[in-house]
């Protein structure tokens, strides 16, 4: 499935064993500077750079880095069709005969714009998503401050979203062996069926896992060994450096505009 | 109806962030209230997060052609209460920006703020509201389901003509409202005739759940129990 193999790239990739923290700093800021950006320019670069460590750094397989992409694509390119025909006020780039329809000025920057931070934030989002493992993201939100309570129950939760996921799998191929989803109505009856017998069995199971932790010993909390390699002051003034510039381009960038 | 990552300008993600933190604190300190007193409940919540993600990534078949996924949220908003649904909201929307790329990590304030928040907390008034009246606890869910889908997209259109006022916060408002109204009305429906099978299935297997949660009162009459 296309979750599982998301998780498994984050757990095998080429920028495993750098240090999380590194590699959350970098998102996030580089995530903020797409973000404060009133240009489309910059955040542009972000995806290209951020596209480009990825896949030649990471070494995620280009095919399933797209794949991944296609959604936030799809979604920004709507927005933007969106926005330059219905968002604008004043001079008209192109006006259709039909429907009263026009691009505007306004309207075509914004779009342009509003796509742009869609595909930098979304390049910086799967920049994490695709080298960092999901219960090394969590030590690093323990640093934050976030409730250890609130952690755990994430953490549990990651585990038994895969689980599920088999799960209803494997009920949706049986009932679909036993005539279930034919038409609308049996559509309705059978996910009815699975989404009530997944929750009878996730709270069954949620029983029976309290059951063996305890009798493992669990007092209330978890442990876990995150060993982390150190960041170095290298990468750490790469880093600083690198937004730096980014920051500037932003500035450079700011009035920047296609028409 | 999540709002994809990068598409509010900073301020308003900052803003939302700050309208939507207080309640999910308090939503945290209630689950270690409730974990407190019963630390069985603990496991319980995860995997009924997993179940929401779960739900969520399921295609729902509706009217207008398009495909869309349940929520859950107003059923997990019926079953442990709008506070506690708002941290599992806030979990399982952080692992479908990082899992599936739907939504994102600077847009999550706004999202918690709309899905998380607004959403259960509408479907758990309506639903005391009905079980008020007296009548059943289906048609309770389905308002519940129902009225909680649309003041989510009725948030999240508020929260969208807010960072794009062109040109002026009414006429955008309206735009985003049309668009809604055609995809999101069938879908919410939908939504809540799925709930109410859930609901049903699950009270005619496994009512003890249901009491326990303090959902349904307790019935006199013995229901026969399902092989689990």
């Amino acid at each position: 499935m296309f979750e599982n193999t998301l998780d498994n790239f984050a757990h095998h990739n080429e920028l495993r064993g750098t240090n999380v923290h590194f590699k959350v700093l970098f998102a996030l800021l580089t995530m903020l500077v797409s973000l404060i950006s009133t240009s489309p320019v910059v955040p542009i670069i972000i995806t290209f750079l951020m596209s480009f460590l990825i896949i030649f750094k990471a070494k995620i397989p280009w095919k399933f880095y797209l794949k991944f992409l296609t959604i936030p694509f799809i979604f920004g390119f709507l927005t933007f069709v969106f926005m330059a025909l219905f968002f604008g006020v004043g001079t008209t780039i192109y006006e259709f005969n039909i429907f009263n329809l026009a691009v505007t000025v306004d309207g075509f920057n914004l779009g342009l714009l509003v796509f742009a931070r869609i595909m930098g934030g979304f390049s910086c989002m799967a920049f994490l998503a695709l080298t960092t493992p999901m219960t090394e993201l969590f030590s690093v939100l323990e640093t934050f401050k976030i409730p250890k309570i609130v952690l755990e129950i994430a953490m549990m939760m990651y585990r038994y979203i895969f689980v599920f996921l088999n799960e209803a799998l494997n009920m949706y191929y049986a009932q679909q062996t036993r005539l279930g989803y034919q038409s609308f109505k049996t559509t309705y009856k059978s996910l009815g069926m699975l989404a009530s017998n997944l929750f009878i069995r996730s709270w069954i199971k949620g029983e029976r896992v309290y059951v063996s932790m305890e009798s493992r010993g669990y007092n209330g909390s978890l442990y876990i060994n995150n060993y982390q390699n150190s960041i170095g002051i290298k990468n750490l003034t790469i880093l600083v450096l690198f937004e730096s510039v980014l920051i500037l381009g932003v500035y450079l960038s700011g009035n920047f505009r296609l028409f | 109806m999540h709002i994809m990552e990068g598409f509010l300008p900073w301020q308003w993600c900052l803003f939302w962030y700050m309208v939507a933190l207080p309640v999910v604190a308090y939503g945290v300190i209630q689950i270690k209230k409730i974990t407190d007193e019963h630390p069985e409940s603990k496991p319980i919540l995860a995997v009924s997060g997993a179940f929401m993600f779960v739900l969520s990534s399921l295609k729902l078949p509706s009217v207008t052609g398009s495909c869309s996924h349940p929520t859950g949220t107003g059923l997990s908003a019926v079953l442990f209460g709008p506070a506690a649904t708002s941290v599992l909201a806030a979990i399982v929307l952080v692992f479908q920006a990082l899992l599936i790329a739907h939504g994102g990590i600077t847009t999550l304030g706004a999202n918690i703020f709309s899905m998380g928040i607004v959403g259960p907390f509408a479907a758990w008034l309506v639903f005391k509201g009905v079980k008020k009246i007296g009548w059943g606890p289906s048609i309770g869910i389905f308002c519940a389901a129902v009225a909680g889908d649309w003041l989510t997209y009725v948030t999240t259109a508020t929260q969208l003509s807010l960072a794009f006022p062109i040109p002026t916060f009414g006429a955008a408002f309206v735009k985003f409202m049309v668009i809604f109204a055609y995809t999101q009305v069938p879908l919410a429906i939908a939504e809540g005739l799925l709930t109410v099978a859930v609901f049903d299935y699950i009270m005619k297997l496994r009512p003890d759940i249901l009491v326990k949660l303090k959902v349904i009162s307790p019935k006199v009459e013995e229901t026969p129990k399902a092989v689990a």
